[in-house]
C-alpha cells in the first residue's frame, strides 16, 4: 500500500456556462440553490442496518435538525432518498418506485458499504451490488456503518454541492433513463415496468437526450401493461 | 453443574415407542433419532403427555452425499426444563413431509421458511407459498447443489477496482496498490 | 403509466378496503411490510410480508470460515447485536469442546447486559413514538447512546462489536472501563423516574397501550411467544435462569412477570427488566476484579479450523425473547449448516398477524412495537 499523504487532491473545474445577458438571473439561481440546501428533507428508507445509526443522528444528542435536515415521511414531498445499506433485490424494486415518485431536483445519498459495491454481503444472491447502476447516486457515505457524525458530514457536503450548483445526477436518470433500465430489466425481468412514465416527465422537463429512448425502452413499452389493482388473499 | 435425571414422564415415552434411539447429549439437552414415520406420533406424545409444548425451531439440513434432507424438530419443556431434539430423514427427491402445525403453531413459520430455501413441501402446513422470496425466480437457494457465488459472478458487476481517475493519480505519481491476487474477478 | 394507457377499474361496493403498511413507513420497526383488510378502522385480516431485509446468512456462512462468520452474524440483529456473537461462539465452543475462561464468561455477561439496556431504551423509544409521545423517543435513543460509548471504548465499535469469538472474548476490558460503566449505569437509574413521569405514568400511554394486543397465557404459549413477551402474560421463564449458560447461574436476578398480555404489560416488564441488568451489571463489576485468567482459550489457527463433526443447539435470551442457533459441522473448516432461530420470526409475522387482528388501525404499529419485533432475525 502507498503512502496515503502522496496521492494527490484531484479536483475537476466545471466549464463554466455561457454568460447569461440578464445580469440577475445568476443571482436568483444562487438564491434559489441557497434555500434548497438549507431545507432538506430526507426520506429514510431503512434499506439495511445502517439505518440504526440515523435515529442517534436525529435525535437529542446529535440533533440534524440544527442543520435544517428533517425526516419527511412521504417521498412526494421529500428532497433526499437516503439508502441506509444493502439493498436486496426486493427492496431494490421499492427504492425504484420510491425515487421515482420523489419530485425534482432529488437526492439520493448511499450509506454503508454494501451499496457501493455489495460490502460483505458480496456473496450473496439476494442482495444488489452498485446502487448507481439502477439509479444515479449523489454521495456514498462508506462504512459499516458510519457514525452519525458521518452521516451529518455526508449531508453538510451535499448541502455544499447543492449550494454551488455541483450535483445534478437526478437529470442523469432522465438523459440515460435507458441504461438505468436496463440494468434494473437485467435483475427484474423484461416485464419490469413503474407506474411512472420517466420518458414523458423527461419531455416535460425538457431533459430528454439521445439516451433517453432504446432498446431497454423499447422492451418496456412491449411488456408495459396497463395497472390493474393488485389481488390480495386475506381471509 | 450436577447431571440431572431426565422427566419421567419422557422416559416412559421413549420406552413405549419402537424405532427411536435416544441419548442425552448434554443435562438439559436430548437428542432422539426417529423414523419418519414416527416423528408426528412421538412429537404428539411429546406434547400431550410430557409437557413439551414448545416448538423452539424446525431445522433442516441437506446432506446432498446422502441424498437426504434432515428435519430437526427442537422442542422445549417449561415444566422440566429439557430441550428435545428430535431428527428425522426424509429422501431428497420426493422433498416431502407431513406438518405438525396441527400441534404446534409455530411450526407454519419454520414449515413455510424449509418450503422457500430447501423446496421441502409440507402437506397440510397453513402457507405453503412464498414469504421471503417472493422476487426469487431460481432454485431453492438454501440446498447445496445451488452455487450462490457463480450466480452472484454471473448477474451482478463489480465497482472497478481501478477507475480512470485513479489512473491519472497513478501517473500523477499517487494511487493506492492493489496486489493482483486482490483483485476480485 | 401512460395516460392512455389508464383504464378506470370498476370494484363491487364493499365498505372493506385493503391497506399497505411498509415497507418504508415510519410506524414499521425496520424494512418490513405489513398487509391489512379493514373495516372502517378495525382490522379484519392482517398479513405479514417479510423478505425486504433477506440477505441468506445461512447460505452466506456456508461459504466463509467457522471464524470468518463472528463478522458477519450480528448483522442478524442490528440493535441487540451481542447476543448474536455469543450465541454463535457458544454453538461452535460446544461442538469443539471449547472450555470458555471464567473471566470471558463474566465479560460476555457485562456486554449481553449492556446490550440489553439499549436494545430496550430503543424499544421504549420506538412504542412511545407510535403512541405520539417523541420526547421519551429522543431522550431513549440519546440515552441509548451512552451505551454505545462504553461499547465503543471496549470494542471500538458503536453498534457492530465483533468482539466475542469462540474460545472467549478478543481483548481485556480497557482500565477504568468498569468505573466508566458504573456511571452510566448511575445516571441510566437517575433516569427512570423522568421515564416513569414520561411515559410509564403516563394517563396517554396507559389509555393507549392498555388492553391493546393483548394475548392470554395460553395463547401466548400455543404461538411460540418467548422472552418479555411471554413473560408479559404471566409466565416466569427465562432462559437465563431455567437453561442457564455462561455464569448466570452465579447471579441474582429476578424475573419480573405481568399478568395482562397487553402492550402496556410488555412496556412495563421491559421497564422491570431494565433494573434487573442495572443489578446484574453491578454484580458484574463488583466480581470481575476479583477473577483473573486468560480472556480468550486457546484456539487452533482459525484459517485452518476444522471444527469436529457434530450438531449443537445453543441458545440465550436475548432482549427479544429466545434466540438459538442450530449449527452442523462436517468436521470441516466451514459451517456445513447454520440455522438461526430469531424470536421475532415468531413475534414479527404470525403473532403479529393474530394479535392485529380485531384491532385498531392505529394500533397495529404500536402493537408490532410491543412485541419489539426485529425484522432482520425474521428475513435473515
Amino acid at each position: 500500500m502507498s503512502d496515503l499523504s502522496k496521492i494527490p487532491i484531484h479536483t475537476e473545474k466545471h466549464a463554466p456556462e455561457e454568460a447569461r445577458t440578464n445580469p440577475l438571473a445568476g443571482v436568483f439561481d444562487e438564491l434559489v440553490r441557497f434555500a434548497q440546501s438549507r431545507s432538506m428533507y430526507m426520506l429514510h428508507y431503512c434499506t439495511g442496518c445502517g439505518a440504526i445509526e440515523l435515529p442517534p443522528a436525529m435525535t437529542s444528542r446529535f440533533d440534524m435538525e440544527r442543520l435544517g435536515i428533517q425526516p419527511m415521511v412521504t417521498p412526494r414531498q421529500a428532497d433526499i432518498l437516503l439508502v441506509t445499506g444493502y439493498v436486496s433485490v426486493k427492496t431494490l424494486k421499492r427504492i425504484i418506485l420510491t425515487y421515482e415518485q420523489m419530485p425534482s431536483p432529488k437526492y439520493v445519498i448511499g450509506i454503508c458499504s454494501c451499496t457501493v459495491n455489495g460490502g460483505m454481503y458480496w456473496q450473496s444472491y439476494a442482495t444488489a451490488k452498485k446502487l448507481s447502476e439502477y439509479l444515479p447516486v449523489d454521495l456514498y457515505i462508506a462504512g459499516c456503518m458510519p457514525r452519525p457524525e458521518a452521516v451529518i458530514e455526508g449531508m453538510r457536503a451535499l448541502m455544499a454541492n447543492i449550494q454551488s450548483g455541483e450535483t445534478e445526477p437526478w437529470k442523469d436518470y432522465y438523459q440515460r433513463y435507458d441504461y438505468y433500465l436496463g440494468n434494473q430489466q437485467h435483475l427484474f425481468g423484461d416485464n419490469w415496468q413503474t407506474p411512472t412514465d420517466v420518458i414523458g416527465q423527461a419531455q416535460h422537463y425538457g431533459l430528454a437526450g439521445p439516451e433517453t429512448e432504446g432498446e431497454h425502452t423499447r422492451i418496456l413499452q412491449q411488456y408495459q401493461q396497463p395497472l390493474v389493482a393488485h389481488k390480495l388473499r386475506l381471509k | 453443574m450436577t447431571e440431572r435425571e431426565l422427566d419421567t414422564h419422557l422416559v416412559t415415552i421413549l420406552r413405549e415407542l419402537e424405532s427411536l434411539e435416544y441419548r442425552q447429549t448434554s443435562p438439559r439437552r436430548v437428542r432422539i433419532d426417529v423414523t419418519r414415520e414416527a416423528l408426528p406420533g412421538l412429537l404428539e406424545l411429546l406434547k400431550g403427555r410430557a409437557s413439551y409444548v414448545h416448538l423452539s425451531a424446525i431445522s433442516c439440513v441437506d446432506w446432498i452425499e446422502d441424498n437426504e434432507f434432515e428435519l430437526v424438530y427442537h422442542l422445549w419443556s417449561y415444566e422440566s426444563n429439557h430441550l428435545v431434539s428430535a431428527h428425522t430423514r426424509i429422501p431428497r427427491e420426493t422433498a416431502r413431509y407431513i406438518s405438525v402445525y396441527d400441534l404446534y403453531k409455530p411450526a407454519a413459520f419454520f414449515e413455510r421458511d424449509i418450503f422457500e430455501m430447501f423446496g421441502v413441501y409440507f402437506e397440510g402446513s397453513p402457507h405453503m407459498e412464498k414469504f421471503i422470496l417472493t422476487e426469487w425466480d431460481g432454485p431453492p437457494p438454501m440446498r447445496k447443489d445451488f452455487d450462490a457465488e457463480a450466480y452472484v459472478q454471473e448477474t451482478f458487476n463489480w465497482q472497478s477496482y481501478h477507475p480512470d481517475w485513479l489512473k491519472e493519480l497513478e501517473e500523477e505519481g499517487g494511487g493506492v496498490a492493489i496486489r493482483p491476487e486482490e483483485v476480485r474477478r | 403509466m401512460r395516460p392512455e394507457n389508464y383504464q378506470a377499474q370498476s370494484h363491487p361496493p364493499s365498505n372493506e378496503y385493503e391497506l399497505f403498511i411498509g415497507p418504508n413507513h415510519p410506524g414499521i420497526e425496520g424494512n418490513y411490510a405489513f398487509k391489512l383488510k379493514l373495516h372502517g378502522d378495525v382490522v379484519l385480516a392482517g398479513k405479514a410480508d417479510g423478505g425486504y431485509l433477506h440477505r441468506g446468512f445461512e447460505k452466506l456462512m456456508e461459504g466463509r470460515l467457522w471464524i470468518q462468520n463472528i463478522a458477519l452474524v450480528p448483522r442478524i440483529c442490528v440493535p441487540d447485536p451481542v447476543p448474536m456473537e455469543v450465541t454463535y461462539s457458544m454453538a461452535v465452543e460446544d461442538l469443539c469442546g471449547l472450555e470458555v475462561p471464567e473471566r470471558a464468561q463474566w465479560l460476555r455477561v457485562l456486554q449481553l447486559e449492556l446490550s440489553r439496556i439499549a436494545a430496550h431504551l430503543f424499544t421504549f423509544g420506538g412504542h412511545a413514538a407510535t403512541t405520539g409521545m417523541y420526547t421519551t423517543s429522543y431522550w431513549g435513543i440519546a440515552d441509548r447512546d451512552l451505551i454505545l460509548d462504553l461499547f465503543e471504548a471496549l470494542t471500538g465499535g458503536r453498534v457492530y462489536h465483533i468482539f466475542n469469538i469462540p474460545g472467549g472474548t478478543r481483548r481485556d476490558v480497557p482500565p477504568g472501563f468498569l468505573e466508566q460503566v458504573s456511571q452510566t449505569l448511575d445516571y441510566l437509574e437517575s433516569r427512570l423516574p423522568d421515564y416513569d413521569n414520561l411515559l410509564f405514568t403516563n394517563q396517554v400511554f396507559i389509555t393507549r397501550a392498555k388492553d391493546v394486543g393483548a394475548m392470554t397465557q395460553e395463547q401466548a404459549l400455543e404461538w411460540g411467544v418467548t422472552g418479555p413477551n411471554l413473560r408479559a402474560t404471566g409466565l416466569a421463564f427465562d432462559v437465563r435462569r431455567d437453561d442457564p449458560y455462561l455464569v448466570y447461574e452465579q447471579l441474582e436476578f429476578d424475573v419480573p412477570t405481568e399478568a395482562a398480555g397487553d402492550a402496556w404489560a410488555r412496556a412495563m416488564v421491559r421497564r422491570a427488566e431494565l433494573k434487573q441488568s442495572f443489578r446484574i451489571l453491578r454484580q458484574v463489576i463488583e466480581r470481575l476484579p476479583s477473577i483473573g485468567g486468560p480472556v480468550r482459550a486457546p484456539i487452533p489457527n482459525p484459517l485452518a479450523w476444522n471444527v469436529p463433526a457434530g450438531e449443537t443447539y445453543a441458545r440465550v435470551e436475548s432482549s427479544k425473547g429466545e434466540l438459538a442457533y442450530y449449527a452442523v459441522s462436517n468436521g470441516g473448516d466451514k459451517p456445513y449448516r447454520v440455522h438461526v432461530r430469531g424470536p421475532s420470526s415468531m413475534h414479527a409475522v404470525q403473532v403479529l398477524e393474530w394479535l392485529a387482528e380485531g384491532a385498531r388501525l392505529e394500533d397495529v404499529a404500536q402493537i408490532m412495537f410491543s412485541l419489539d419485533a426485529c425484522p432482520p432475525e425474521v428475513d435473515r
